[in-house]
């Protein structure tokens, strides 16, 4: 079983391309990545929003050089913006130039119902890649129970029946990744199809070195503090606690106000910039100046 | 690596096919969504990702049989359950970042609370700073750390290692009384001697002894009632690690009567594991009438628990609202009984506490030890004194 003696290395020797790309996977991302293109799974990513779960797509097409191509779904979300779509605007254009061919009507019909006025959307064009693309279908609990059920569908045969057209088969299976921010309950069924990740908020650790690698320009010092006063925040009691790319924005933000050090000085230009980091009325009014020297007085 | 290509076909044993497949089962049994169909994908998995690496096997069955964030955190502890033997534990992610945390974790009660040799009680004298203590400072900080600040999942589980190789240590005890054993190391001349009888007198067949070895018996009564609420958590961990190790151990709870948590101690999931004690413990962190309950332990358990060489660890504060000379009574009965009575005080190595409750003053008499039971150091210096009298 030599394959498996050195599996380890090879979930290691992910996580450093990942980290390559300026992605810090855990190394049961790591795995799970692996493993999803052994199987042939799709990946169900869970977690807060704001810890990096659409970024695992974007990696991941870096790390392979393969497309991205993602699907945003969104409440109605239908199969026609998801799939594929006629080119209805086209197709009449075609059909008041045909007015005039000495083609029987079978003919003129199959050439307007051809793949030319065909307008591919992103699951359609996933499967039609020559080469496997990476497919991110973001936010997948926004769309409604009747998608999902389709998309169950095209997961599992990854093909797409076209009334007019006839069915199209997949050239190459694409590595699809799906988000989820829980505002509504997934199926089982497709739970059951898909391989699963939880990701956290990341631990001390994995925030600076996320902090080191996205904002080097930060220096040692203030990445250390930024992440310090950011997980102190998180262990407040807010209604939306702030996730890595809150973090990543306010260090920017202090970075553009000039503020090289967060400590209790600086406490009022601080206050300034926390708009990068606390997103909600409610969540901003608990923070009074004594509260941000406090937090930066501890980091 | 990430390449499409299937590896090679790594066949399985039957064996090990059933015992991976078994695993989706035992998820199901947990409450998980994984159905009978995740076994194909399970082995399927296992064959591609390979099974010799538990780090590499644990990561992949997570990402396979999870579906939802409540299965994702409780995962690891199922596995262990299931592929691991009880109590052999390692943690899911061996990445830098967790190392560092776990040694901040380990080392942070230390350094909040100074290395305190545990306040001597009344019955226990100055000998207590020669107690058995390991010499690593992060094991060191933990020993001496009060139950009350050992509430992470780390340091629990640092715990159940401590008493895991407190309990190894138990298993090597032996008597000084020998006995006829086959492949023993010193010569049993009587045997021999006789044996040569029937070869004329020439010692043709040796026979060998060795020195016995017995199990010791532990019962543990531990008080759960609301004033021992804070302790009663790790001493039953602690009795589960116990309980996992020994086989001669027997463990009961009270508060206002007295249960039997055996059964539910040694079930090898965890999880379930708690929830069997959770059902028990109805009344858990209620009042406490130890009189009676230790009356009652006499009535119904003593007589076939306690034997001569039993050593008896009531864990209690010792505030009581029973009768004084129930208690007194009970507990002479069963110090009768047994071989050693040792009473572990989680308060006792806190300044300013003297055993001067009612119930305490009651119970002191018929008390062999009483010992300060509020840190892993006090237990470990109050075991091997128990066990060693059981001689």
């Amino acid at each position: 079983m030599s394959t498996a003696a050195q599996r380890m290395p090879e979930i290691v020797d992910l996580q450093r391309r990942l980290e390559a790309v300026g992605y810090v996977a855990e190394s049961s991302l790591a795995a799970a990545l692996l493993l999803m293109v052994k199987l042939d799974r799709p990946l169900l990513v869970e977690g807060d929003a704001g810890v990096g779960k659409t970024e695992i797509a974007k990696s991941l097409a870096a790390v392979r050089g393969a497309r991205l191509i993602r699907l945003q779904c969104y409440e109605g979300l239908d199969v026609h913006a998801a799939m594929y779509e006629w080119n209805y605007q086209r197709q009449l254009l075609a059909i008041k130039l045909l007015e005039h061919d000495e083609r029987p009507t079978a003919v003129k019909e199959q050439d307007i119902f051809s793949e030319r006025y065909l307008l591919k959307r992103p699951l359609l064009e996933a499967i039609s890649c020559a080469e496997p693309p990476v497919l991110l279908i973001d936010e997948v609990d926004r769309a409604d129970e009747a998608f999902e059920a389709y998309l169950l569908e095209l997961l599992s045969d990854f093909q797409i029946s076209i009334p007019e057209l006839g069915t199209v088969r997949a050239v190459t299976k694409p590595l699809v990744v799906i988000t989820s921010n829980g505002t509504r309950e997934l199926s089982d069924a497709l739970r059951r199809r898909c391989l699963y990740q939880y990701i956290d908020y990341p631990s001390f650790e994995k925030e600076l070195a996320i902090v080191e690698i996205r904002a080097p320009q930060a220096g040692a010092q203030l990445a250390r503090q930024v992440v310090d006063f950011v997980q102190s925040v998180r262990r407040m009691d807010l209604q939306k606690r702030p996730g890595i790319a809150e973090t990543l924005d306010w260090t920017a933000a202090l970075l553009r106000m000039g503020i090289s050090a967060v400590d209790d000085a600086a406490a009022e230009r601080i206050l300034e910039t926390l708009s990068a980091l606390i997103k909600t009325r409610d969540d901003r009014a608990g923070f009074t100046r004594e509260v941000v020297a406090r937090i930066a007085a501890a980091c | 690596m990430l390449t499409r290509t299937a590896t090679g076909a790594d066949e399985l044993g039957p064996l090990l096919r059933a015992r991976l497949a078994g695993f989706a089962g035992f998820l199901r049994a947990n409450g998980f969504g994984a159905g009978g169909a995740d076994a194909l994908g399970l082995l399927e998995a296992s064959r591609h990702m390979g099974i010799l690496d538990p780090q590499v096997l644990r990561l992949s069955l997570k990402a396979l049989l999870c579906g939802r964030g409540d299965e994702w955190r409780r995962f690891d502890g199922l596995f262990d359950a299931y592929f691991l033997p009880p109590n052999k534990r390692i943690f899911a992610d061996a990445g830098a970042g967790a190392a560092a945390t776990r040694d901040e974790a380990g080392g942070a009660p230390g350094g909040a609370r100074p290395q305190t040799a545990p306040a001597t009680g009344s019955a226990v004298a100055g000998d207590l700073a020669g107690s058995a203590r390991h010499g690593a400072s992060r094991e060191e900080s933990l020993a001496s750390a009060d139950f009350r600040e050992l509430n992470q999942a780390q340091h629990a589980y640092e715990m159940e290692k401590l008493m895991r190789r407190f309990a190894k240590r138990l298993k090597r005890l032996r008597l000084r009384r020998e006995a006829a054993y086959h492949h023993g190391r010193r010569l049993d001349l009587q045997s021999t001697i006789r044996h040569s009888v029937r070869c004329g007198g020439t010692p043709i067949r040796l026979a060998w002894k060795e020195r016995r070895r017995v199990r010791p018996r532990l019962v543990l009564l531990v008080d759960v009632s609301r004033s021992m609420s804070q302790y009663s958590f790790f001493y039953m961990r602690l009795a589960r690690a116990l309980c996992a190790q020994l086989q001669d151990v027997y463990c009961f709870i009270f508060h206002t009567r007295v249960t039997d948590v055996g059964a539910a101690l040694g079930d090898p999931d965890p999880w379930r594991a708690q929830q069997r004690l959770h059902l028990l413990a109805i009344g858990w962190a209620g009042g406490t009438r130890i009189g009676e309950c230790l009356r009652d332990f006499n009535r119904d358990h003593g007589f076939r628990l306690l034997h001569s060489r039993t050593g008896v660890i009531v864990v209690s504060d010792g505030y009581d609202t029973g009768e004084p000379a129930l208690l007194a009574q009970s507990l002479a009965a069963l110090r009768r009984r047994s071989r050693r009575l040792v009473w572990l005080n989680p308060l006792l190595h806190q300044p300013g506490y003297a055993p001067e409750s009612r119930g305490m003053l009651a119970a002191m008499p018929h008390i062999d030890l009483l010992a300060p039971g509020g840190d892993l150091a006090s237990i470990e210096y109050a075991l091997p004194r128990i066990l060693e009298s059981l001689r």
